[in-house]
């Protein structure tokens, strides 16, 4: 059962296509990953998916009927640019996203006040927004994002300009939603937390869907021939070896890939041999970036694909 | 497009703005400035400055200057100090030299004026006056009538006549303004019209600028703050226009009774009594008109205002673009404050049954003429029907614009917009 499902999504501007023929479905109960590198049309999707572009062609598929206002009001929405009235307090900026989704009474207030204990705002309830930090303006926005407890939960880039501890926060925040059974969507350039959090996953680039499907599925399909090294030594002669179709070094860990599948042991063989000290050789393990450079090639440099 | 989340847009403006600083400050001072600039004009107009006015009238006979005493010194301004005039006889020769010896004292102001009445004034009416300032009509407005009611009265003095038509002759006429309306009656006419509706076109200026500049900043500011993109994924773009432009409008038309409300408590209660030249001959539908009428105005401007922030994401680029906006309230503007000087002009009629200059002119003619209902009616049914196709228009413009933010975008994208479906 799909929670959501985007039919040839396709946007144009000025002549330049910023989303093409996009498909892909969300399932109920899932975090659902948009991925790809800045400008490869997720913000764009996004937009289209909560009715604020309007697409050239295409759909979008709520439960059986096409999107309108009743899926605005059930959905929390983080931009990626965020925003709020400086002028305003922090309760008042609350009550008055809730009340633009139809909440508002004492109940709401109960429940924002409940979130800005969480978030360890409780004392700044009647400071004005632009005498909060820039750390605190984002976990206030959060908390409008999800105060109206709603069913679809969208956050573009939310990591993006984070602390540590306050992204910390937000994926225990995103893993307590989804076991209250809402639908997460988030789109991200950082492949680790999409690696981390998504249990489906679309990969966008250049405006077309490149991938999209389960993210265990697609892990074990890419991860064929595929190696996850964590070592102490010197393994720069595999460099040399025949069957050794590419590595990639990730600082922390080495992603490895054979040309056939029986030469994994092969490899374990000669670097112990070669006196390396392996602290993990994962066979049959890819990182999504991996998957992602196989896919969409080699631009990351200049993409602003990169890992943390 | 109009329900809890336009209302909730609503509230928010109206809360922002009804209690900001500056709407209260605004409030009050603009009352207060116009006060100062009527009591200023007021005080401009009748500062006659002819306090410490020296004169010296010399006649040729004593006849004449018994009789120039008499007159003068019972009149208000001689009694009251501001005028000291000596009186002295003298024959042509002596006063050639009488003049010769005050010269320094004229040209060093220290004498306002020498007044020479010859005896045959009394046969030609000739007077000479020698000042530095020779025409100095306050100072000739005051005594010239004086001077004539004297040798009108020495003139017939002894013949056949009486007083009361020696009265009759020497008295200059005197107009009394009377207005003619269709109702019955006349009125007599002080400055009061005039003043009611320099007054009520100032405020309608100001709040039109004022409040729609403001609407502008908050649309510039919504964009760059990126609040709008949060914003849409509640409401749609037109409920966000309406909540916006209503709020603000309810903004202005609080403000704008709250100014008017000294005139309503003039007009419908007994509590003030103003000078007989500052009665006007406003009623209390036409202060509801009024306020009809700018209540339209505002919504059309506010959404003009509204539409030229949206096309921006910057208050510069909005506010170098806004004169064409800015041109529709102040060519109505000037057409209307130039008003009383010609109330019947066919410009003002023109100007005041067009889109958006009849907001402007129209109420300003009914303060001062008597207008017929089927112009005002007229006037009405434009401005409705520009009102709607203002915010057909700028719905369109806004909804696209909003979301448009870095290149500053050129006219024929613009226009473009228009075409957008959805």
């Amino acid at each position: 059962m799909y929670a959501l499902e985007v039919k040839n999504l396709t946007k144009t501007f000025d002549g330049l296509t910023a989303v093409d023929n996009a498909s892909f479905n969300v399932p109920e109960g899932s975090i659902f990953g948009l991925i790809g590198r800045n400008g490869a049309g997720k913000t764009t999707t996004i937009r289209m998916m909560m009715g604020i572009y309007v697409p050239d062609n295409g759909e979008v598929i709520l439960r059986g009927t096409k999107v309108g206002q009743e899926f605005k009001n059930r959905v929390g929405y983080l931009p990626e640019e965020r925003g709020l009235y400086k002028k305003m307090k922090v309760m008042e900026t609350l009550l008055y996203f809730a009340e633009l989704k139809g909440k508002k009474g004492k109940e709401i207030e109960k429940k924002a006040e409940e979130y800005l204990e969480k978030f360890d705002l409780a004392d700044r309830k009647q400071s004005k927004i632009e005498d909060l930090s820039k750390g605190n303006q984002q976990k206030v926005q959060f908390i409008a994002t999800i105060l109206h407890d709603p069913e679809f939960i969208i956050l573009d880039e939310p990591f993006s300009g984070l602390d540590p501890i306050n992204t910390n926060l937000l994926v225990n925040i995103i893993s307590e939603k989804k076991q209250q059974g809402k639908v997460i969507i988030l789109s991200t350039h950082l492949m680790d937390f999409a690696e981390r959090l998504c249990d489906h996953i679309a990969m966008i680039d250049h405006g077309k869907i490149i991938l999209n499907g389960q993210l265990d599925e697609i892990k074990q399909r890419f991860g064929k021939r595929n190696i996850n090294l964590i070592y102490e030594g010197d393994i720069s002669f595999i460099h040399q070896l025949p069957f050794i179709e590419k590595i990639t070094d990730f600082g922390n860990s080495t992603g490895i890939k054979v040309t056939e599948d029986s030469k994994i042991q092969e490899l374990l063989k000669l670097l112990i041999e070669n006196n390396v000290t392996i602290k993990k050789f994962d066979a049959n393990d890819i990182t999504l970036h991996e998957i992602f450079i196989e896919l969409a090639g080699q631009e990351e440099n200049n993409g602003g694909l990169h890992h943390v | 497009m109009f329900n809890y989340r336009t209302l909730a847009v609503m509230k928010r403006e109206l809360r922002e703005k009804l209690f900001s600083k500056t709407f209260i400050f605004m409030t009050l001072l603009i009352p207060l400035l116009m006060f100062l600039m009527l009591g200023f004009q007021t005080f401009v107009m009748t500062y006659e400055g002819d306090e410490n006015t020296t004169l010296v009238i010399v006649s040729e006979s004593e006849q004449i200057t018994e009789k120039m005493k008499e007159e003068f010194k019972d009149r208000p301004f001689v009694k009251n100090g501001y005028y000291k005039i000596d009186f002295k006889t003298m024959n042509e020769n002596e006063f050639g030299l009488f003049l010769n010896s005050v010269r320094q004292d004229l040209l060093d102001e220290k004498l306002t004026g020498v007044v020479y009445i010859p005896e045959s004034a009394l046969q030609n009416k000739n007077v000479e006056y020698f000042s530095k300032n020779p025409n100095n009509n306050v100072v000739f407005k005051k005594i010239e009538g004086i001077i004539n009611s004297a040798l009108v009265d020495l003139y017939f003095a002894n013949k056949l006549i009486s007083t009361k038509d020696i009265e009759y002759l020497s008295k200059s006429i005197d107009f009394n303004s009377f207005r003619i309306s269709r109702e019955l009656g006349v009125e007599k006419e002080g400055y009061g019209n005039l003043v009611v509706s320099f007054v009520l076109t100032f405020l309608l200026y100001f709040s039109l600028i004022f409040l729609g500049t403001m609407m502008m900043r908050s649309v510039v500011a919504e964009k760059t703050n990126r609040i709008v993109e949060v914003l849409l994924s509640s409401v749609n773009p037109l409920e966000l226009m309406v909540g916006k432009i209503l709020g603000t409008g309810i903004t202005g038309l609080a403000q704008m009774a709250i100014w008017l409300s000294p005139l309503i408590l003039v007009i419908s209660t007994n509590w003030f009594t103003l000078p007989e030249d500052f009665i006007f001959s406003i009623k209390l539908p036409y202060i509801l008109y009024f306020l009809f009428n700018f209540f339209v105005g505002l919504i059309t401007f506010l959404g003009l205002f509204a539409m030229v922030g949206a096309i921006f994401d910057n208050d510069q680029d909005a506010q170098s673009a806004i004169w064409p906006v800015m041109m529709l309230i102040m060519i109505p503007f000037f057409v209307a404050i130039s008003l009383p000087s010609n109330p019947t002009s066919p410009i003002a009629k023109i100007v005041s049954l067009v889109p958006f200059g009849s907001l402007m002119v129209m109420p300003a003619r009914m303060s001062i003429t008597e207008v017929p209902a089927i112009e005002i009616i007229f006037a009405s049914i434009i401005n409705l029907i520009t009102m709607f196709g203002v915010f057909w228009l700028a719905a369109k413009i806004y909804r696209v614009g909003i979301l448009k933010t870095g290149k500053k975008p050129k006219w024929n994208e613009v226009i473009q917009w228009l075409k957008y479906s959805g």
